[in-house]
């Protein structure tokens, strides 16, 4: 009850940071930055290890951009020239020009080296098909429906890599489903293709939207767990789940990843009480709202370890509200 | 038929212009640059923005909207009583805009849309220039509202100070406003409160006014759009292409200007020349040709400037080819 875990991505170290940009210029081989990337890997295992979290994520030390990693690992897809997201960023977006195909496992690797550092569990992590759909030009496929099953095919070929190497915890992050809710239909079918069959638990992350607008169909997403940053909207969302029951176990997000603040310990605890009024602490997991990887290496830990003390300290409470509240017999 | 562009145009270009809007915003913020630094980039880029399009053979181009980080933070935040605040997604984008707050009742107190457009003017050779702003009810829809907590009276607000941007951009001498209403492509629109926000804006306005609505179809009866006093109405047949049928049951005022929104300006896919004449065909057998504006369905931000160049080359000359093709047409 109340395991803790992290949504995903956690900040790549300074010198990891260097180590990419030297590497994109060809002035170090891809050996030494990926000596760099298991370094900063087994940093970060062993960090969530010690801190007592119980879900464990390799936090992607080795990877950009969260679709377009995907896109430069499947046969179909290209990169574009440079566009921009907002503000002052720019990146480079996946076209797809032919049949998407997975020459061969993308993550797989990744999670056996994390894995291969730690007892506790660690989460598969795979970014879902109609995020990368949404996030991706198509020039092949005649529809976004097509994209996105064709998508969702070779990622159910990497989920059951996953289950295979050992993952018990396959996590399929759908940051875009809300942005169209006409097309809530789709992002199911195509995140039910990649999840069928599997007996790992499956959790998706939902963030950024109109949530009111795709819940409660939301909830027919075909995963255990629904992952969501309810702290950033200040727990906003559990007003929709007081009107509609909130029916899956939910990965509830008590630290905004957005900003440089750090919560007090206190005030994650206070959100997560709130979150305890609505679903009951079997079904709740406590992280982060979302990746951690815009803030630094030390706000990071320092969040992490927010997210752990509050989770522990509302377990004791609820042990002991157990022993002597008006239900105890 | 005319051939146009919506508004924004890629900041960098790797393989023209450069990229040195990026840097040089960096170093602006870290105050290692300074404003007029700043601007001059931002000049010089608008320059190449507007060069090119005018080489590409547009006929009415816009000066790119280097400076706009959006499309209403750039014209709010020169009124009082405005506060910036976090990302919110913009429409059905993977594009974050930043919200807005009107804290109080707003007040002009800048003109830099209007010193924009005159620096632009000063090097288009060729083209017309038309100067865009955000429509009423879309700065309505995409900022919060802290001090009317009043839907109606917030949106004319707002219209009264877009109407004195508007009047600003005509007497700089623009010919051409497009406001822009892509919330109207979302929700339910009321028609009645839309038109009388959009006619508080435009009402005092000489320059010919479009109204360009994107994302989708319009959320209301486009008679009731043809009924507003305006110059012209702009659609996106790429999001809604049933559009076509709508307008061919419709009798088209002979007044009236249609903005052809036809290539896809969030894909990179390149529209087959025979596609775009074909659409026209159809649209110019109730639509007098010279009142086709034909364009990207939206702005071109969305885009990596290769495909950029792509798709202009190719409206521009399938429109060439069908203005040969299809004089008969009318």
């Amino acid at each position: 009850m109340l395991l803790t875990t992290s949504v995903g991505s956690l900040p790549k170290p300074d010198y990891l940071l260097t180590a990419r940009r030297e590497a994109r210029q060809g002035n170090i081989t891809q050996d030494a930055l990926r000596q760099l990337e298991e370094k900063a890997t087994r940093y970060w295992v062993e960090f969530q290890d010690k801190l007592g979290i119980d879900i464990i994520v390799d936090g992607e030390q080795y990877r950009g951009d969260m679709a377009a990693y995907f896109g430069e690992h499947l046969d179909g897809f290209a990169t574009s020239g440079l566009v921009r997201s907002y503000g002052n960023r720019y990146y480079r977006k996946p076209i797809v020009i032919g049949p998407i195909k997975r020459p061969a496992p993308i993550t797989v690797g990744w999670w056996q080296f994390a894995q291969s550092l730690t007892t506790r569990p660690v989460k598969g992590m795979l970014t879902g098909p109609y995020t990368i759909m949404d996030w991706s030009f198509n020039e092949h496929y005649s529809s976004r429906r097509d994209v996105a099953l064709a998508v969702a095919d070779v990622l159910h070929e990497e989920a059951v890599d996953l289950e295979r190497a050992g993952a018990t915890y396959i996590q399929v992050d759908e940051p875009a489903v809300s942005t169209r809710p006409e097309e809530l239909e789709l992002a199911i079918e195509a995140l039910g293709r990649v999840t069928q069959g599997l007996k790992a638990k499956t959790i998706t992350h939902i963030c950024y939207g109109d949530f009111t607008t795709i819940y409660p169909k939301m909830l027919e997403l075909p995963v255990d767990q629904i992952d969501l940053e309810l702290k950033n909207r200040n727990f906003e969302l559990l007003a929709l789940f007081r009107k509609h029951p909130f029916t899956k176990e939910l990965g509830c997000g008590v630290v905004d990843v957005h900003s440089h603040r750090i919560e007090s310990v206190e005030e994650a605890v206070e959100g997560l009480e709130r979150v305890l009024e609505v679903i009951p602490p079997e079904r709740v997991y406590v992280d982060p709202d979302c990746g951690l990887k815009t803030r630094s290496v030390e706000e990071a830990e320092q969040k992490l370890r927010i997210v752990v003390e509050a989770a522990q300290r509302v377990k004791a409470n609820l042990g002991k509200r157990h022993a002597t509240g008006p239900r105890s017999r | 038929m005319h051939t146009t562009v919506i508004g924004s145009y890629p900041k960098v270009a790797e393989e023209a212009y450069g990229t040195t809007v990026i840097g040089a915003i960096n170093r602006w913020q870290k105050k290692a640059l300074s404003d007029q630094e700043l601007e001059r980039v931002f000049q010089d880029v608008t320059q190449q923005v507007i060069a090119e399009q005018e080489s590409l053979g547009l006929d009415i181009i816009t000066d790119g909207q280097i400076r706009w980080e959006d499309l209403v933070t750039s014209v709010v935040s020169q009124w009082s009583n405005i506060e910036i605040n976090g990302l919110t997604r913009y429409f059905n984008n993977n594009v974050y805009y930043r919200k807005p707050i009107i804290t109080g009742k707003p007040q002009r107190k800048a003109q830099r849309l209007v010193d924009q457009f005159t620096v632009a003017r000063s090097v288009v050779k060729r083209a017309t220039l038309k100067a865009v702003l955000p429509g009423p009810y879309t700065v309505a829809q995409l900022a919060e509202d802290r001090a009317f907590r009043n839907d109606g009276f917030f949106l004319q607000e707002i219209a009264q100070l877009l109407r004195q941007e508007a009047e600003a951009l005509q007497h700089a001498g623009a010919t051409v406003i497009q406001i822009d209403e892509p919330a109207l492509a979302f929700g339910q629109p009321k028609s009645r409160e839309v038109l009388s926000a959009l006619h508080m804006v435009v009402d005092n306005v000489q320059a010919a006014k479009v109204l360009q609505i994107y994302f989708g179809p319009p959320q209301l009866p486009i008679e009731a759009l043809l009924d507003a006093e305006i110059d012209g109405v702009g659609l996106d047949f790429v999001e809604a292409p049933q559009l076509v049928e709508t307008i061919q049951r419709l009798k088209w005022p002979k007044d009236k200007g249609l903005g052809v929104g036809c290539m896809d300006a969030r894909n990179t896919k390149v529209e087959r020349p025979a596609a775009l004449k074909q659409l026209w065909r159809r649209l110019a057998s109730v639509v007098a040709p010279e009142q086709l504006y034909v364009s990207p369905n939206c702005g071109l931000e969305f885009l990596p400037h290769d495909r950029v160049v792509t798709k202009l080359t190719t409206l521009v000359s399938a429109a060439r080819e069908f203005a040969k093709e299809c004089l008969p047409c009318s």
